[in-house]
């Protein structure tokens, strides 16, 4: 009962946020166009590099596309569904949080789909895109990714908010809190191989972009299902974490008598 | 005072005081140069794995192309803020306060942009050379001949900021006219990525190599990198003359679009 009571929660929290966006059409339209151009720049870096040197740490141009795809379609939905993943630390300093915790709603949830992010509406679109414009991508490899996108979607919205609950250890932690965000989303979209082996132990901890990238690849490629669980495990993890480091933070929160109001 | 004197003195106090204000709040931009420091590791990675089979990839070295990088990003970085200011003051009617002013629109928006921009630059300058250092080794400069490869960087960086400001302000002020000009900006941004900044204008295919010598975009960011990397005094003299021909084209082009847009000003109370 509380599952469904959670989703129906989501539900409307969605369409609530999906009806403020859309009271400016034209702005929309042209933040999701702006997203997928800047995604597309990329591509024509990859295609152009990829065809003078043949593949790059491994990778070639499809597995680079892949890549762009699983990782821009899941940090779009997460920024879809979930805007305030990224603004909990700018919300803890100015005592934004009052409102939240008169609700009857869970907090953490309450708090990060609040709000809906118009560009990540392009990301979303954009794996979408890449995949249906990509050759030879069967039946099986579009489930894959389809039921990939959900788990790496919480993978990014676990660790995103997971460096934003520092704020209530740190006061200020802006800085902190978007380096690691910087970090796992450039991590990302680049090959796994290019980096030192030395280094990689960091993406399946700190900053997993492995669940949103490299494990996502593997389970592309050779249809390994076993790959999809091991995506739903880490989410699964990051979110209990995440959930975890927000309640304890929440014990810390100091009210700042601010007024405000959700309508 | 000549009219000259004084003009340079009104706009340098403009730039002064810009320059305070954005120093006063450096270590807030710290997450930019995070971004931009990552971002030159993550290609100098890309481009070991590249090089890994080959020595040279159309005539640049593995140094070359990380050092390539570090230079073209730093107009990307530093310039690119011009757009939004000025958009968002046309917008929202400031314009209006701002044209009763005793000064010129474009002169005064330059120095108040390009000022603190290039101080922006220094310290992006300062963690790509750093960066470079260590992730490269020294720039491949030719011997004896650095003492003129730093005032050839030193320049095609100034030109390329004005480039740059000339170019976004004739976007900007397409407000005039137009409620929502986001779009040109983004589709400049992203040609100015990818011709000549994430990758030099020899590894693009032949037409496209052709079709983008005749377009400003390599005078924004391949001009000041390829000084640095492929340094040879002939080919940096006619690099920044194509520079300064496309300043100047810019600069005419942005005081049209200026004339035509103010009598479209229309100012509602106060």
């Amino acid at each position: 009962m509380r599952f469904a009571s959670t989703f129906r929660f989501l539900g409307r929290a969605f369409a609530v946020n999906v009806k403020a966006v859309l009271e400016y059409r034209v702005n929309f339209f042209l933040q999701v166009f702006g997203m997928m151009l800047n995604n597309a720049a990329f591509a024509v870096f990859w295609k152009v590099l990829i065809d003078r040197t043949g593949g790059v740490g491994g990778y070639g141009f499809t597995d680079i596309m892949f890549v762009w795809a699983v990782s821009s379609t899941s940090f779009g939905l997460a920024h879809v569904v979930a805007g305030n993943i990224r603004s909990i630390s700018r919300m803890v300093r100015e005592g934004e949080l009052d409102v939240y915790l008169l609700q009857p709603r869970d907090v953490w949830l309450n708090v990060v789909c609040s709000r809906t992010v118009v560009s990540a509406w392009g990301d979303f679109a954009y794996g979408f895109i890449v995949l249906a414009l990509m050759p030879g991508v069967g039946l099986g490899r579009w489930l894959v990714f389809l039921a990939i996108i959900p788990a790496a979607a919480l993978v990014f919205a676990a660790a995103f908010s997971a460096a934003e609950t520092l704020a209530f250890w740190l006061g200020d932690s802006q800085g902190i809190s978007g380096a690691l965000q910087e970090f796992l989303l450039s991590f990302s979209l680049y090959p796994e191989t290019i980096f030192e082996p030395g280094m990689r132990w960091i993406f399946y901890t700190l900053v997993p972009s492995a669940f949103v990238a490299y494990v996502p690849l593997a389970a592309w490629r050779s249809l390994d299902w076993g790959a999809v669980g091991v995506v739903w495990a880490a989410a699964l993890a990051w979110l209990i974490i995440t959930r975890a480091l927000f309640r304890a933070g929440l014990k810390r929160y100091e009210s700042g008598n601010k007024m405000g109001a959700r309508i | 005072m000549s009219r000259p004197a004084l003009a340079y003195r009104k706009y340098s106090v403009i730039a002064a005081v810009a320059i305070r204000e954005k120093s006063a709040y450096l270590a807030s931009y710290a997450a930019r140069y995070l971004t931009y420091g990552l971002f030159v590791f993550v290609f100098s990675r890309i481009w070991a794995a590249v090089y890994a089979g080959s020595a040279s990839i159309a005539g640049y070295t593995r140094e070359m192309s990380t050092w390539y990088f570090i230079v073209a990003e730093l107009p990307i970085f530093s310039f690119s803020a011009f757009f939004a200011r000025v958009s968002e003051e046309l917008k929202n009617g400031q314009i209006a306060y701002r044209l009763a002013r005793p000064y010129g629109f474009i002169p005064a928006s330059f120095a108040e942009r390009v000022g603190p921009a290039l101080l922006d630059l220094a310290v992006f300058g300062a963690v790509g050379f750093a960066l470079g250092f260590a992730l490269a080794g020294p720039p491949p400069v030719p011997a004896g001949l650095s003492f003129a490869v730093a005032p050839a960087l030193a320049l095609s960086l100034v030109l390329s900021a004005c480039l740059q400001f000339f170019l976004q302000m004739s976007l900007a002020m397409t407000a005039f006219r137009l409620e929502e000009n986001d779009a040109f900006y983004w589709i400049y941004q992203k040609l100015a990525l990818v011709v000549g900044t994430l990758i030099p204008i020899e590894f693009l295919p032949d037409a496209a190599r052709a079709l983008a010598r005749w377009t400003p975009f390599p005078a924004i960011s391949w001009s000041p990198a390829r000084i640095l990397v492929a340094f040879e005094p002939r080919e940096a003299l006619s690099i920044l003359g194509v520079q300064a021909a496309w300043v100047l084209a810019a600069a005419l082009l942005s005081s049209a679009v200026f004339a035509a847009g103010r009598r479209h000003v229309v100012v509602n109370g106060g």
